[in-house]
């Protein structure tokens, strides 16, 4: 089967291209940063430079190279975004199906905790959180994906529901398929689009909410982000510097999530066998 | 097809909407001021915040006895004052003629009953701890009787203390509660109409029988906008506050863009109660590592001017040209470390007794001028610090998480900012000693040094102001070698309005009233 | 399990879940570092002696126990905001319409174009149409809020002079009621747009992909062998299956109205419920904020359950879960 599936692959448009903007992406997040001249955090060149042969993508205006700064930020805010969107995911896969199956006493107990971690204003979380700790990546991935599960382990509990119903669990369910056996066997693969959805939508709103913090002032100076970049870049619109310094940022960003985007679609259609004949 | 004719649909809406709308953007004379906050209480005493802007919103309803204007003081409800050495008294001759915005007349009893009111129930903005009473002495004069001399009288109560009438407030048993449309009768140059609390916006309607002459506006209206660029070239508003990027393009637009003087300062806050900054000689270290010049120039892009040490602005009158100094020498900073039994490790950093010296720095998005703007202050003092060989902890915070834990000494380093610098020199004694504020977050609250403390007490009773300033001078002096904060710099302070609406906006000499260095006198409406 | 006890225990759930946002409004803002008085006073021209800063918080923070705060909240008496002396109901209740507006009217939308256009590509997988679509869409989910709306405000208020910067409507007008109305409208374009913008592709990609897996069931199959009408298939037998899904959406970010729109309500200095929110945590305005946290709680809650009614409604396979 994997032989089958990894040919299907190769042949399928959309797994290419996400894949070639992915492995583009993945690239700059790993190799980049030993390749770029200068040191993200060196504020020692003229700020708002125009791009140049030593600056390809200008300066910014605390006198540091675009390009660098990009680079690192790639690199943070796509590990970032993963962690988040992986974290998120697991939890909401989890107790998404956890509570679909045991639909009594535990399934509601879990879908009021996740009402719970819905109704709370995440402003104020991150308020607290980076009083009490340090805003550091790891903590903040830690309170965004316990703050965004909910929605996700909604869904999957909902498709989770109407899917046990179906003909082919129920008749597993009769031949005797224990819990374990039916959730992952069916009910984990039936509902895979929506974990990449899932994990995508998360991991977007990781890298955005970075930059939101700017407004409240938590992000880490020490680390470079493409949230922080956006932000800076959007506070000096007025400067001329479309072009190459919020332009690439957010470039980047569009493509990250283009690549997911797409890899996303064409793994849904190549794993899932009822749907390859709708693509053709 | 049917969606596509649906869109259609509402794009044709759209310009429909388009041309009527602008239609209602037609008025009459008024002027809209922008401000990113918007909301800063309601302007009256007791309602308005503690912050310059909120005093900013309420002078334009309540009248002091003398105003400022860009060159110095000038009569308000007060024509002429003098003070009488003798009877340790200032006398204050009233203009005839002014009235209250419901039509009675201004007295001096109303003064006389402003102070007691005001000893009753206090009022941030003004300490009258030192005046027994004021008495009215004359059909149109009022004399202050002080308990024992007080310097800043003139700014402090004259300037800053806004008359109330006597018939209203004298039924009000409790100011901060009382929120009848009478609690805005004042008797300045326009009527309080509206201030919606959510949007931010503050309606202001001109007093025709404004002592003074009519305003030149019918209307003043204050619009809550995040991006002053955008306001102005939109024509949202008349006058905001800029930041210096912003001058070119709107300079090129046809605005008139105004700078101010050195009015608000930004500061190192120390914990001089810890090791190692409780030693002077390390306070000086780390004068001498920071470089003022480097801080302008790499996050500021060299808008701003270096501060003195001595905490009061350059282009204070009492400013001392003689306070010491210290140029950027990082050799200098290590050889006193070094002196200090710290010993340079291997990688560059100082240890003593095996232990890493390692400070923890504290930024937030301070407000300057009522606008908050995170910049990267900390990042250059951090690489300044760290170049020297002292390891740097750099914690961005939100701000009021950082005030609260500067205010409880759970800090060591922090950087902070404020205005006044520019007022009258008491802002030394509210920035340096805890006996004048215990409870401010700006202050470095410093009572280690006994003749600091002893000059503190005497400038505010001297009188004379030759005498005052000598001791100001001295103020500064040790302040500057004892650096229980270190200034940095001055900020670029910009603001800018269209020409095309007639009116000409200024920076107060000294800022508005206590020092609050905003563009937004009354003056300019008035004459 | 009967259908009685099933409501009941739908009941017992969501009481469960009030009483501790209940309890969580109250304790989580007094876990902010920092408190109003310090808020209020920093970077200030009032500087505060010991005496006159502990006077200052004696007056604004009478200590109350939980029980009290919870008599007073069910009589409705929510307290008084610190820092805008108003009551806390009030000020939410008068911020509250301007984000129905905007953040509703966006979902609305959004998820309404979202639905049509992305049953319309459905339909039409693996064309070019769809392909350009799916691309388009992707890209766009990779935009900011804030970018969007910093591009938008650049193009179309900036150069074009079309719309308003910012401000909910133009302040102190007073024009009849009609111009009124059209001013509000005048400046929610360029807000609301954003907004749009921001979520039209997910909902777009939730929609289409719900509907591709739809696609394929034999009933689809069985619908079109009957001759029915295209648009008849499309719309009334598959697309309502797929519309659990963005049901279920554009519920879940209704209820997150109050919090989501943060971001843009601020930069349009749009007074709705976000805002309020955000200044009373700077200023820690406790009463406001206690307030806020405990009404859009509310609002989460209350959508919640209404979208478990929804759900039975609209899909009646789910009804037989037990």
């Amino acid at each position: 089967m994997h032989r089958k599936v990894t040919a299907t692959l190769k042949g399928d448009k959309w797994f290419i291209t996400g894949a070639a903007m992915g492995g583009l992406m993945a690239l700059i997040a790993l190799v980049g940063p030993y390749l770029v001249p200068y040191n993200p955090q060196e504020m020692s060149f003229q700020p708002f430079a125009r791009p140049s042969w030593e600056h390809p993508l200008g300066v910014n205006d605390g006198g540091q190279d675009i390009l660098s700064e990009l680079v690192h930020g790639v690199r943070n805010s796509l590990s970032f975004g993963a962690m988040v969107g992986g974290l998120a995911l697991i939890l909401a896969v989890g107790v998404g199906l956890v509570a679909s199956w045991y639909d009594g006493v535990v399934g509601k107990l879990l879908m009021s905790c996740a009402d719970i971690f819905m109704a709370i204003p995440s402003v104020m979380i991150l308020i607290l959180v980076a009083a009490l700790f340090q805003p550091s990546a790891t903590v903040l991935a830690l309170v965004l994906a316990g703050l965004s599960w909910p929605t996700t382990a909604k869904a999957v509990r909902a498709q989770a529901l109407v899917l046990r119903d179906a003909l082919h669990v129920r008749a597993a369910v009769q031949m005797g398929g224990s819990a374990w056996y039916i959730m992952t066997r069916h009910l984990v693969p039936e509902t895979f689009p929506l974990y990449l959805v899932g994990f995508v939508a998360k991991a977007r709103m990781a890298v955005f909410t970075e930059a939101s913090l700017g407004f409240l002032g938590l992000f880490d100076p020490e680390r470079k982000s493409l949230g922080e970049m956006i932000h800076y870049a959007l506070r000096y619109y007025y400067m001329d510097t479309w072009w190459n310094w919020l332009f690439p940022a957010v470039l980047c960003l569009s493509v990250s999530i283009m690549a997911a985007g797409f890899m996303a679609i064409s793994l849904e259609r190549v794993l899932d066998p009822r749907l390859r004949s709708l693509w053709g | 097809m049917s969606t596509l004719r649906f869109f259609l649909r509402v794009l044709l809406g759209f310009s429909v909407l388009i041309v009527l709308a602008t239609a209602t953007w037609a008025h009459g004379a008024e002027i809209r001021i922008a401000d990113s906050k918007g909301d800063w209480g309601y302007p009256n005493p007791w309602k308005h915040y503690p912050r310059g802007p909120g005093y900013v919103r309420m002078s334009w309803v309540f009248e002091t006895l003398v105003w400022k204007d860009e060159n110095g003081i000038v009569p308000a409800l007060a024509r002429s004052w003098y003070y009488d050495r003798d009877r340790r008294a200032f006398v204050f001759e009233m203009v005839a003629g002014a009235k209250w915005h419901d039509g009675k007349p201004v007295t001096p009893e109303d003064v006389a009953f402003t102070v007691e009111y005001f000893k009753k129930h206090p009022y941030g903005w003004v300490v009258l701890d030192y005046v027994e009473r004021a008495e009215p002495t004359g059909p149109n004069q009022v004399t202050f009787f002080l308990k024992r001399p007080y310097a800043p009288f003139m700014e402090d109560v004259g300037g800053t203390m806004p008359i109330l009438p006597k018939h209203i407030w004298e039924k009000v048993p409790d100011p901060k509660a009382y929120g009848e449309p009478a609690a805005f009768v004042g008797c300045g140059p326009f009527v309080f109409k509206d201030f919606d609390v959510a949007k931010g916006t503050y309606l202001y309607v001109a007093f025709p029988e404004y002592y003074l002459g009519r305003p030149k506006v019918e209307r003043l209206i204050y619009v809550r906008a995040l991006d002053p660029l955008a306001a102005l070239l939109s024509g949202q508003a008349h006058l905001a506050n800029i930041e210096p990027e912003m001058r070119p393009l709107l300079e090129s637009r046809g605005m008139t863009v105004i700078a101010d003087r050195a009015g608000w300062v930004k500061k190192l806050m120390i914990n001089h109660r810890m090791f190692p900054l409780n030693d002077k000689r390390f306070r000086e270290a780390l004068a001498y590592a920071i470089s003022q010049e480097e801080i302008i120039e790499k996050a500021h892009r060299g808008r701003g001017r270096a501060a003195s040490y001595g905490l009061l602005s350059v282009d204070h009158d009492d400013y001392n040209p003689n306070t010491p100094g210290y140029p950027h020498d990082p050799s200098r900073s290590r050889q006193i470390l070094e002196s200090m039994g710290f010993e340079l490790g291997k990688d560059g950093f100082y240890y003593k007794d095996g232990e890493a010296l390692r400070l923890e720095l504290l930024a937030s998005s301070i407000t300057v001028a009522g606008q908050p703007a995170a910049d990267r202050d900390g990042e250059v003092i951090r690489d300044q610090l760290e170049s020297v060989g002292i390891r740097v902890d750099l914690r961005n915070m939100e701000q009021t998480t950082t005030d609260a834990k500067v205010k409880n000494w759970d800090f060591q380093l922090a950087i902070s900012g404020h205005g006044g610098i520019m007022g009258d020199p008491k802002i030394l004694n509210e920035m340096i000693s805890e006996e004048y504020a215990a409870g401010s977050v700006n202050s470095a609250r410093f009572q280690d040094n006994k003749e600091l403390l002893k000059l503190l007490e005497t400038q505010m009773l001297e009188m004379d102001p030759a005498k005052r300033r000598a001791m100001v001078y001295r103020i500064q002096e040790i302040f500057a070698e004892e650096l229980p904060s270190i200034c940095l710099y001055y900020p670029e302070t910009l603001a800018a309005y269209d020409p095309k609406k007639g009116i000409r906006w200024f920076y107060t000499k000294g800022g508005i009233s206590k020092g609050i260095p905003i563009a937004q006198n009354k003056l300019s409406l008035i004459r | 399990m009967g259908r009685k006890a099933k409501t009941l225990g739908n009941v017992v759930n969501f009481l469960v879940a009030f009483s501790l946002l209940v309890y969580l409004s109250y304790a989580l803002p007094r876990l902010m570092p920092g408190d109003f008085v310090t808020a209020m006073f920093a970077s200030s021209h009032v500087t505060l002696s010991a005496q006159q800063e502990a006077e200052a918080k004696a007056y604004f923070q009478r200590e109350e126990g939980f029980g009290l705060y919870l008599l007073r909240i069910v009589r409705f008496d929510w307290g008084w905001s610190y820092a805008l002396f108003q009551p806390v109901l009030s000020l939410i209740l008068q911020a509250l319409p301007w984000t129905l507006v905007l953040a509703g009217g966006a979902h609305v939308l959004a998820s309404v174009c979202g639905f049509v256009m992305g049953v319309e590509a459905a339909w039409r997988r693996g064309s070019r149409v769809d392909r350009a679509l799916v691309g388009a869409m992707t890209m766009l989910e990779g935009v900011q809020e804030m970018a969007v709306g910093v591009a938008l405000v650049a193009i179309f208020a900036l150069h074009l002079h079309w719309f308003p910067t910012g401000g909910a409507e133009t302040p102190y007008a007073e024009v009849s009621l009609e111009a009124r109305l059209v001013d509000m409208a005048h400046h929610l374009v360029l807000p609301m747009a954003t907004l749009v913008i921001s979520y039209l592709p997910g909902n777009f990609l939730l929609a289409r992909n719900s509907m591709v897996m739809v696609l394929g069931k034999e009933f689809i199959l069985t619908a079109r062998a009957k001759g029915l009408p295209e648009k008849r298939v499309r719309y009334a037998h598959a697309a309502r299956n797929a519309l659990l899904p963005v049901l279920t959406r554009f519920g879940l970010r209704l209820a997150f109205m109050v919090t989501g729109v943060v971001v843009v309500e601020t930069m349009f200095s749009y007074p709705g419920l976000g805002t309020l929110l955000f200044n009373a945590i700077r200023s820690r305005d406790l009463p406001l904020v206690q307030g806020v946290v405990l009404f859009s709680s509310a609002v989460v809650l209350v959508v919640n359950v209404a979208l478990e009614f929804v759900y039975t409604r609209v899909d009646p396979r789910t009804r037989h879960a037990p």
